[in-house]
Order: C-alpha cells, then structure tokens, then sequence
C-alpha cells in the first residue's frame, strides 16, 4: 500500500521522472531524488535491514546518515547506506546482513538466544578459557563485519584536490547560511558545505504544520544564490578538522581539502531515541526522520502514528504528521506538563498524555513492524515507569522526539573544550580554538530566530577575527521548554529497549558493564562496544553518557565523552588513496634501459637497472654473465643516480674536515679521497669519494639512497659553520658511467685525449677532459674492479657517451651490468657498503674502517663519540667468509642469523654466488672472538639448517 | 636561443629532452631545438589548438638556462648587466627575452625565451668568480595554459595558485605531485600561463602526471610548435 | 594539515617540511666528560614546553630555526639561523 502523500512544497523529489529497481528480488517504483529507505517505505516496505549483532527487523530511524541498519549493497559497492544514497534506475539492491533475505533472516533467531550474548561476549569469549579462543574465533569471524568486499571492483578514480577560502562554514542550515550571507556581504570568499542533497537543514522539515516555513528557506537560498563569493556545496560532508583549518570535504566522487581563514561550524544536532522496549521496530522513528520523509520525499510515516516526545518537538511533529495524513493516536510527553501546544493538538482530535511513557512498542505478529504502543504513567524523578495502569493504544507507527546531542565532531577534532548547559541539557562550546566559531544548536541555540541571529553572531565574530569590523550580536539564551530531557529512558524487566542500534545495546548492558567494573566512559564504550558501530555513537552516545551518569550518580558533565576522531562518516578506501602519486627519477638512459631488457629496481626516488635480461636467461645467469664481462673484459654501468654535490670556496677543505671522518685539507689537486660520514653518535651514514678540482672546489660523489639526506646534513652544517664556501647538488644535474673491468682502459683510451697510463692517472684521482666529445669528469675508482673510471657528464649528455663506449668496446664485449650485479661484484672485492652492511647503529671500528678516521683532527661530526667508544670493548665486527667449496646446501640469506648454540653472535649482511670465484661469500657481523682468518662459525638459514661459514681475508678476488 | 626548425633532420647524439621517455606515440613529431631534440607536435594543430582552450601542456625542456648562486651573485649580475628582481622570489625579464627567477635570496634561474640570448652570452663566461657558484641546470620545463589550469594544480599543489595569491612576479617554490617544484604565473599572447620546472630526472613523471590530469580535463600534450604560433 | 612559516617562502602545509630535530647547543668536545657527551647525544628532554627545533623547508632547502611550544603546538617564530640572528638574539637578552 502506497503511503506517498500528494506534492508537498519544497520535496526534494521529480514526480515526473520515474525510477525502476529492484529490492531483495521484488520490483518497485521511486522518483528521481528519492533516497532507497524513502522510496521503499513510500512503497510499503517497512522492513528495510536486520541489525548487526541479533539480525533484529530494523526500518528507518533517522534518514540522516545515521541508519546503519540499512546497509545495502547493488553487487558492486556494498554498505551502502540506504537513508541517504539516492536510488537509479536499474538499480539492484539488497540488504547486506542477512542470511536468506531481510525478511526471513535466517540469523534472527540470535535475537531470541540474546540472553546468552551477555555485554563483553566477545572479551570474555576471547580470554577464558584460553583453549576456546579457536573455536571462537572462528564462530565470531563469521558473523563479525558487515558486508562483503567485492573483490573485483574496479579502480575509480577518486581526486583528491586543494582549494582555499576565507570562511568556511559547516552545515547549511539557518544559522549556517544566514552566517554565509554576513560573510560574503563583507566581501570574503566563503565556502559552505552541508551533507544533505540540499541546503536548508531543518527549516526545510521542521514545520510544525506551518507551511510559511518553507517559503522563508525558499528565501533564504536565493539570497545565497544571488553571490558568486558564496560557494554551495551539497551531498558532501566535513570529515574532520585537522590544524590550521584544513577540512576535508568528502562527496561522492573525491575529497576536496579545503583550507580556510576560519571556520564556522553549524553543523546542528542529531535527534536522540527515547529508550523504551522495542524501540527498535520498524516503524518506531525519530520525530525528524518522520519530517523528512513528509517534506523531503512525500512519503506518509505511518497510517495511525503515536508520538513520544519529552519536548515540545515531539508537538511540531504532530501537526507534520497531521499534514501528512497521519492519523495522530496521541501524543505521549514524558513530563508531568504538556506544551502550550497540546490545546491545538487537542482540538485537531489528538490525545495528548502528559506525565506517561511509552512502555512497550508491540510488535505485528511476524515483527516486521509495530501493531500498538503500551503507555503508562512516567515517574520523572525516579526515571521509571509506573505500571499499575496501562493504556495500549492501536498504531503502525511511533515518531520519538525526546531531545538532541550536538554535532560537535569537528569542534572536538579541533580542541574545544565543551561544558553541559543544564539550560538545554546538551554540552556546547566553552573555549573555541581561535578561528573557529560555532552557531546554532550545535552552539545550544534552538529557537529558530535565535539561531538565525547566531549565524550572525558567529559570522561578525569571524570577520573580527580576519581584521574586519563588524558589530556585536547579542543573542538571547535560551528560554522555555527545554528541547532535551535528562533522563528519557524507560526501564523494563524484559529489556530490549535499545540505546545503541548499531550495535543492539540495552540499557542493561550499562547496568552490568559498570558491575564489573567497567564504569569509566572509555572503558564502558569498549566493553559494550557502544558508540563504535559505524554510526560511531551519533544516536547513542549522549544516552550513554546519561545512563552512566545514574549509574554512578554524578552530573552529566562529571563523566566526560569520549574522544572523536576523522572521518565523521565511513571514508572509502578509494577516496583516501586518490590518484596516488608514484613518483620517480629516471636516468637520461631509462629509454635505453628498457629497450635493452633491464629490470629496475627502485633505489631511493630512483628506478635503476638491476640487470639486464636476454631471452631464456634467469635473473641468476644474467647477473653472472655480466659480472664475468666485468671479471673477463669490460662493464659499464649508468651510476647516473649517486648523489653528486661541489663543494665551492675558500672554506671547502675546511668544511669536508669538519663533515667528514678524514683529512681533506692536505689533499691535492686532481686526487681523490675516501670520506664517510658519521652522525653525532658515531653511527656511519654514508660514505662516498671527495675529488678535489681544485683548491676551492671538490665533487663529492656519495651513495644513491642517502645522497638527499647527506646533502641537507651538508647544508644543516654550513647554515651552523657560516664557512666561506657554496654548496651545489648536482645529483640531476650529473650523470655518470662507471667503465670497469681488465679491457676498461684500453675502451676508453680510444674516446679521450687524456693520457690514461697507470703512472700519469692512478687510482683515486681524477681528470677532467673530453670524452666522446663530451666534458667529463673522470674519475679512477676501485669499487667493483681494480681497473675503473667513473665519467661524471652533463644528464643530457649521458646517453651519448654510453653509446661511445658500448662501440669503442665492442671488439672486447663489453657489456652493461646493472646494480644489482654492482651489489656482487663489489662484494668480491670484499667492500661493505654503508645501509646494506651497516644499519642504524654501526660505528666505523665495527666495519674495521679506522683507517678512515682521522681522530687527531680539531673536529669531525661523531669523532667525540667515537673518542669515548674507543675505550670499550668492540662488541661485533665485520669479516669475510666464505662457505665450503661447492657448497649444494640450502642458501643463507642477508639477514640469517650466525649462532652458536642458542647465542646469537651475529648476523649475514650480505652474501652472493661468484661465479668467477665459484665460491658463495659474504660479509657477517660475529663477535671479536670469531674474527681470526680461518675461524669458522654457523649461519642459521631460513628453514632452520646451520651452513658452516669460514673467515677469509678480503678481496675475495685474491684469496 | 635557436629558431625552431622543424625539418632538420633529428641528430642521434643530440640531447633528448628529460621528459621524452613519456612521451612515445606515432603521432609525436621530433625536432632539434638548442641542440635538444623535442616535441614539436602530438597532434594535428586544431587538435592541439582545442587543448590549448582548456588545458595544453608544452615541454619546454630545451630552453637555454643558467644558474648561479652565493653571497656575491646578485653583485655578479649587475656586473653582466642583467636585470634582476629586487626581492626574493620574485622574477623580471631581463632584455625582453630572457627570465630572470630569484630562487629565495642569493640564486638565480635564468631561461631565455624564444629569441633569448642571455643564458648563451653567460654559458661563455668560464671565470670563477669569489661568492659566486655556477649551478648546472637541467631542469624539466613546461609550460600550462588553458582554462582549466587551476583545475590541475589543485590535485598537484596545496598551495593557493589563483592569481589573488600567486602575484604577478611571485616565484613558489613548493611541492607538485610530491616532488620540488618552481611555479610562475606569466602572459603569453595576452592569456595567463603557468610555468614549472623540476629536476629533470623527475621530467617524465612529472610530464606523465601533467597529461593524465589534463587528458581528464579535457585538455592534453601540445607541441612546441602550437605554442609558439 | 599544520602550516609552518618559512623565513623564506612563506607559510606552508607541513608536508613541505622535514624536522631536523630539537636545536641544541652541544657542550665543548675538548673539555665536557664522556658521560656529559653521553647524555648531549642520547637524552632529549621530552618534558613539554618552548623548543628550538630545526626545520627544513624541502623544496627550496631552507634550513630554519622554530621556536615551538610543544604542549601547544604553537610556532611562537622562525628565523634563519645565522650569525646575526644569534647576535640579535644576544642582544635582545
């Protein structure tokens, strides 16, 4: 039976655009603007979702974003939320939390074994006895979380944008719009966001019969409309505050970060649920979500409705009903004394009951909704019904008004400190952080011409903030009926009166939490669970609070709240990872790379090649190959990606001092120096090769992973110093080819003027002339070979000279290796490399690299520490090893542990086949006692085998 | 700064522009500009002129640069002549053709325009000077312009671009996409553009997100040669 | 996302930045003790209150001093750290 209601002025819907879908396999019709929760219950469909923990009927509740009992999925998204999510044509929908369909859930019968699921169930389930945790574990997985993820759901693009404005305002309301409306008037560029479809809030629904009501909204809007300085945005909700007024705003189709000069947060409050036995049923609703589904959707709550209330808004809702074509039973006011209203009610034929509660809600003979109310006498003092005389009134539906709990999230968030004002019986704001104001009755102002003037009050406050003038607004505290009760729970024997739908928590499971102790409001939220369903206590945390507060007997204000966090609603994953940035350097010869069959690898920000693949090659014989081309003639790499850095000035040396481990001052020109560099705690970051040019210029060349961090250090350093000298990273600007292997000199000689004879350019030193045409800084290194040359050249230029050597070599077949065959040959030249042979806590003695310290120096960074390290005992040390000739065994791995017994003495850093020496080596960390040349010891492998490991001298290539 | 001839046959040992390994296609037409080889066209040029509209971006990477920077830089330019911006991270043009960037206080980025001839005459100076260190650039450039300009940088960049905050000779030194980047407002024919640059090894990640946010927007890769009609 | 003034560039959301950690003067290296150069390198105080902290603004490499209320997360100033600053400072005392 259709409960749609003729048009009502302002509905949000398009009555001539049909929408066919389709729910738990029935067909129904909607209009376009129709949420799923408003289209079905305009159809007659009252049973909408079950509830997560007992699989209860639930219908609406709220229509506000808070009915998380409705969960809905189309087969592709799933939880949707079926009170805000506008239903398509096409659409095919169904509940997520059943077993069998929302009618016949086959999980309902939990509800009737309820009494065995006491509050903590899952604590206690999980902690004795401890030989139960499988079996529960299991039975609780399968019945825990809601929804299935769709694991074939396609990458959609959510965008992540930044925008900025002067006032950013929450909710648009009155109070938020008439705040918008003062703020653009002076001229600032204002934002305003709300998460309905439409702006207005509850000027849009809350009537109270009075249909001028919509025409002021329809008034207010255009004067909106009518400047471009204000920005609408609808169907979006503030997620959260972080500092400086950063909002992200979440709408379906990405989240945008707007940053704000201030922020005005009118963000309203949420209706609170009266707590009495079967609150829950279909067909028990909010006194607002009854409003809404009139004005919004033209869709009649119910034929014969009862109204609880505890305020006199429970009376608007009446006469809303009344408009509707709801025949209104009766009015049900928990205080002693009705509204000035009740006289209207009366003469429209509506029974009003002050002084009485609803006791009970009964349910239709399948549960699927509500055929009558019990009321009786309500003791206020007591909280406690009195049940010597009840009255069961014949209805299909109960609207609840009993009070508000502000939507204060985002002032929380941002570190207000709120205070209850027994005045309206809610917490408002005490102490704002600066910039950033609340208006309306998130602010505890409720009379509608009092919240309009708030907005004002607000938005002046704002552009005093921002330097402007404006005047001050007084506004007038509020007076009258109280719009929340304190207390408007009813007890029953039987229970079942729910405080917390999201999670199916009744009043008795407080009673009990504070029993055993749990009667702190964050320990009680996390032994009941209230407040952590996925509407996150919107509906249920005040009455919490409040129940708390009697149990303990102590003000409400006594018992604090919890704490709120991002995001106020459910946040896809989608819309937190956006495009997702991936970004990455790329040497001028990447092309190359890739058409060459490389395989990157990312080192740092940096893609490099790790080695190059041939067809029917494995990564094992590629690395081989080219490390024996190394061995046998030629290699060259792309070292495009080490950090490069000059050092300018009269100071240089000086400064290299200071930074480094060695002695640069005496250094002459066109020679090359070691230089490591240690943190203040002797630790080594990284190490690399000072060349000195000239007397006031070296090129440092350091590791490709740190050569971001050792540069900031450099500048960190200079900024301290004040030396006289310039620092320039070249690290982009350079690219290098390091040129190794026997053949390597003879390949080169044939591109470059310069004399390249052993005498005339020895190792470490370095040269500057032309290579294939090209500038060049060369550079005699022995990393990976005794013969090898770094070309350090313009990026650009890079490929050029690569090219120039792959065909001057071409007679001795060189080749190119890439770095992760770099990683194995240097080891068989038995070098440790900072990171991968050292971690975080290595000192240079531990590495045996004292050669590299100058300790008498006046000053290095770490040398004081290093002074007093010294002095003790060496605690692991560095060595070669090597394992037994053809080794076949399981092959240990960087990382595996060297044991003896139970005792760890250490652990492999690195370890790697050589072909050439056709012996699996390494480098280890052990204790000083098993350092001696021959001294053996034992490596733990993955899969628990010990390899014996023997120490040798290094180069390995020598042994 | 060298005309661009779109005939001359593209050398192989020339210089490739920073960002071409993003940017392969057939329709991707080659020249050697300033000795770089770079895109002069991705499409026809009334496909190229549409994006323009709405959101074209040109790898500039082969305009001529230079950098110095220490105590005596700014002492140094004035030496040579050139005109430069008198607060920090501002920029001026020095003889018509030539941008002059003041990266912070004591650096300066300068980029000759077409017809420039600024960077060529200082590339010739090899004397090193006290307080004042040469800074090899090799910067990835492009150039913005469209409508949807801001649309773009509001994914890349938190900071506020419109021309309200971003004056007319503001340089920004921020983040794009997660990595360093210098940001300019200037006017080309009358309509405001945007210029970026960054490290040139981050050249094809930054071309590649610039075109996939502009190819959402409507907009796409323009070649050297649209922009300077 | 918290903004930070750089002396240079201008205020800026954090995500600019890297923290460089507490500024603190360390004792003279020649004439403190081991366990007086022990506690410089390994303590910090975690105690909250005004801090000196080192920050360094990425994209245009600045380094910068922050005075930081580390209770509040109030940035009372930044300032580059250099000779004059610390003349200045001294002179202000």
């Amino acid at each position: 039976m259709s409960l749609r209601t003729t048009k009502q002025n302002g509905e949000w819907l398009d009555r001539t655009k049909k929408i066919n879908f389709t729910f738990e396999g029935e067909a129904f019709i909607a209009f376009e603007g129709d949420t799923i929760s408003s289209a079905l219950w305009a159809a007659g469909q009252k049973v909408l979702g079950r509830s997560f923990k007992y699989h209860r009927a639930r219908g609406v509740l709220s229509l506000a974003n808070h009915d998380v009992n409705i969960l809905v999925t189309d087969g592709m998204d799933t939880n949707m939320r079926a009170d805000i999510v506008l239903v398509k044509d096409g659409m095919v929908l169904n509940a997520v939390n059943t077993v069998g369909g929302v009618k016949k859930d086959k999980n309902s019968f939990i509800d009737s074994i309820s009494p065995l699921l006491p509050v903590g169930f899952y604590y206690k389930a999980f902690h004795t006895p401890r030989r139960f945790f499988p079996f529960w574990e299991k039975v609780i997985r399968k019945a825990s979380g809601l929804g299935i993820v769709n694991f074939d759901y396609p990458r959609i693009l959510k965008r992540k944008l930044h925008t900025h404005c002067d006032v950013l305002v929450i909710g648009a309301g009155p109070s938020g719009l008439t705040a918008a409306l003062v703020a653009a008037e002076a001229g600032l560029e204002v934002t305003i966001v709300d998460e309905n479809q439409q702006a207005g809030g509850s000027l849009g629904y809350n009537r109270g019969g009075n249909v001028a009501t919509a025409s002021q909204l329809t008034d207010l809007l255009a004067k909106v409309a009518g400047y471009s300085n204000i920005t609408m945005i609808t169907g979006a909700y503030a997620a959260g505050y972080y500092p400086d007024h950063l909002i992200p705003i979440v709408a379906a189709n990405g989240i945008t970060k707007v940053r704000a000069k201030t922020v005005i947060v009118a963000s309203g409050a949420f209706e609170q649920p009266p707590v009495f036995r079967y609150n829950d049923l279909p067909g028990v609703m909010l006194g607002s979500a009854a409003q809404r589904l009139i004005y919004r959707y033209g869709v009649k709550p119910f034929n014969n409705g009862v109204v609880v209330t505890a305020n006199d808004y429970g009376y608007r809702v009446a006469l809303d009903l009344l408009v509707a074509g709801t025949k209104v039973v009766a009015v049900v006011d928990l205080r002693a004394e009705a509204s000035s209203m009740a006289a209207e009610l009366t003469k429209r034929g509506v029974k009003v009951y002050p002084g009485h509660c609803v006791y009970e809600a009964l349910a239709s003979s399948d549960k699927s909704g509500v055929r009558g109310a019990i009321i009786c006498a309500y003791d206020e003092q007591k909280n406690v019904a009195i049940t010597t005389k009840k009255i069961t009134l014949e209805c299909d539906g109960i609207a609840m008004s009993a009070g508000w709990a502000p939507a204060g999230a985002l002032l929380y968030q941002a570190g207000t400190a709120m205070q209850f004002d027994y005045a309206v019986q809610q917490f408002v704001p005490n102490r704002i952080p600066d910039g950033i104001f609340a208006a309306g009755k998130v602010n505890g102002i409720f009379e509608l011409e009092q919240r309009i003037n708030d907005g004002r009050r607000a938005a002046n406050e704002a552009l005093r903030y921002l330097g402007l003038s404006a005047p001050e607004v007084v506004v007038e505290k509020h007076v009258g009926a109280c719009p929340s009760h304190p207390y408007p729970m009813v007890p029953h024997d039987k229970g079942k009166n729910f405080v917390d739908f999201d999670e199916d928590i009744q009043i008795k499971d407080f009673v009990n939490a504070a029993k055993e102790g749990f009667d702190n409001i964050e320990l009680m939220k996390r032994f009941t669970t209230v407040g952590m369903g996925p509407s996150q206590g919107k509906h249920s945390n005040m009455n919490a609070i409040r129940i708390l507060a009697k149990i303990r007997n102590l003000p409400v204000e006594k018992i604090g709240t919890t704490t709120s966090r991002p995001f106020f609603h459910p946040t896809p994953i989608g819309h937190l990872g956006g495009r997702g940035f991936h970004s990455h350097r790329l040497t001028s010869l990447h092309q190359w790379h890739a058409d060459h069959g490389a395989v990157f690898t990312d080192i740092g920000a940096w893609k490099r090649a790790a080695y190059y693949l041939t067809a029917g090659q494995t990564k094992e014989d590629a690395i081989q190959t080219e490390a024996m081309a190394v061995r046998q003639t030629a290699g060259i790499i792309d070292g495009s990606s080490f950090g490069k850095i000059e050092v300018h000035g009269p100071d240089a040396a000086e400064f290299l001092e200071r930074f480094f481990t060695g002695v640069y001052t005496t250094q002459k020109v066109g020679s090359c120096r070691y230089v490591m560099l240690l943190d203040e705690s002797g630790v080594i970051v990284d190490d690399g090769i000072a060349s000195r040019l000239a007397d006031d210029l070296f090129y440092l060349s350091v590791g490709t992973s740190n050569a971001a961090a050792v540069y900031r250090e450099m500048q960190r350093s200079q900024q301290m110093w004040q030396l006289d000298l310039g620092l320039v990273n070249v690290t982009g600007a350079f690219g290098a080819i390091n040129i190794a292997g026997p053949a390597a000199r003879e390949i080169l000689a044939t591109l470059t003027d310069l004399d390249l004879s052993y005498e005339s350019f020895p190792i470490s030193s370095v040269r500057e002339s032309f290579v294939a045409g090209v500038e060049a800084r060369l550079i005699r290194v022995a990393f990976v070979s005794d013969v090898g040359y770094e070309l350090h050249i313009p990026m650009v230029q890079v490929p050029q000279v690569w090219q120039a050597l792959l065909d001057a070599g071409k007679k001795h077949g060189v080749r190119p290796f890439g770095s992760d065959t770099q990683r194995l040959l240097r080891l068989e030249m038995g070098h440790a490399m900072p990171g991968v042979d050292t971690d975080g806590l290595t000192n240079p003695f531990e590495i045996g690299a004292e050669w590299a310290l100058k300790m008498t120096k006046a000053y290095f960074i770490g040398q004081r520490s290093l002074q007093i390290l010294a002095k003790k005992p060496l605690r692991k040390r560095l060595v070669a090893f090597v394992l037994a000739e053809n080794f076949k065994g399981e092959m240990p791995m960087d990382c595996n542990l060297v044991l003896e017994g139970r005792e760890i003495l250490g652990r492999v850093t690195s370890i790697g086949y050589s072909k050439f020496i056709n012996r699996c080596i390494g480098l280890a960390f052990v204790t000083p006692a098993k350092t001696a040349i021959g001294a053996q010891f034992q490596i733990r492998t993955d899969n628990g085998s010990s390899v014996t490991a023997t120490v040798v001298k290094t180069p390995f290539l020598k042994n | 700064m060298q005309a661009l001839t779109p005939n001359k046959a593209v050398k192989l040992d020339a210089k490739i522009s920073p960002a071409a390994p993003a940017q392969s296609g057939a329709n991707v037409k080659w020249a050697v500009m300033n000795d770089m080889q770079i895109a002069t066209a991705f499409a026809s040029a009334e496909v190229e002129q549409a994006r323009q509209k709405v959101l074209g971006v040109t790898d500039v990477s082969c305009f001529p640069r230079y950098g110095f920077k220490g105590p005596q830089a700014a002492q140094w330019a004035a030496d040579h002549e050139l005109a430069i911006p008198s607060s920090p991270n501002s920029w001026t043009l020095s003889d018509q053709k030539s941008l002059v960037l003041r990266l912070g206080g004591s650096e300066f980025l300068l980029e000759d325009q077409i017809g420039g001839i600024v960077c060529e005459k200082l590339s010739s100076i090899s004397a090193r000077v006290a307080g004042v260190y040469k800074v090899p650039r090799a910067d990835a450039a492009f150039i913005l312009n469209g409508s949807a300009a801001l649309n773009l940088f509001a994914e890349l960049c938190s900071l506020d671009l419109r021309p309200s905050a971003l004056l007319a000779n503001d340089v920004i030194m921020t983040q794009l996409a997660g990595i360093s980047a210098i940001v300019i407002r200037q006017t080309h024919n009358g309509e405001p553009v945007y210029r970026i640059w960054c490290d040139g090894t981050y050249g094809a990640y930054m071309w590649e997100t610039l075109i996939e946010i502009a190819v959402e927007l409507g907009g796409g890769a323009v070649g050297l040669a649209s922009y300077q009609q | 996302m918290k903004l930070l003034t750089c002396p240079l560039n201008g205020s800026r959301p954090l995500s600019e930045f890297i923290f460089g950690g507490e500024y603190r003067d360390a004792p003279d290296q020649k004439t403190c003790s081991d366990s007086e150069w022990a506690a410089y390198v390994h303590n910090r105080n975690g105690a909250p209150g005004d801090k000196k902290e080192w920050w360094y603004h990425s994209p245009s490499g600045t380094w910068f001093i922050a005075e930081r209320n580390t209770l509040s997360d109030k940035v009372s100033r930044t300032y580059l750290l250099s000779v004059n600053t610390n003349q200045m400072q001294e002179q202000a005392k």
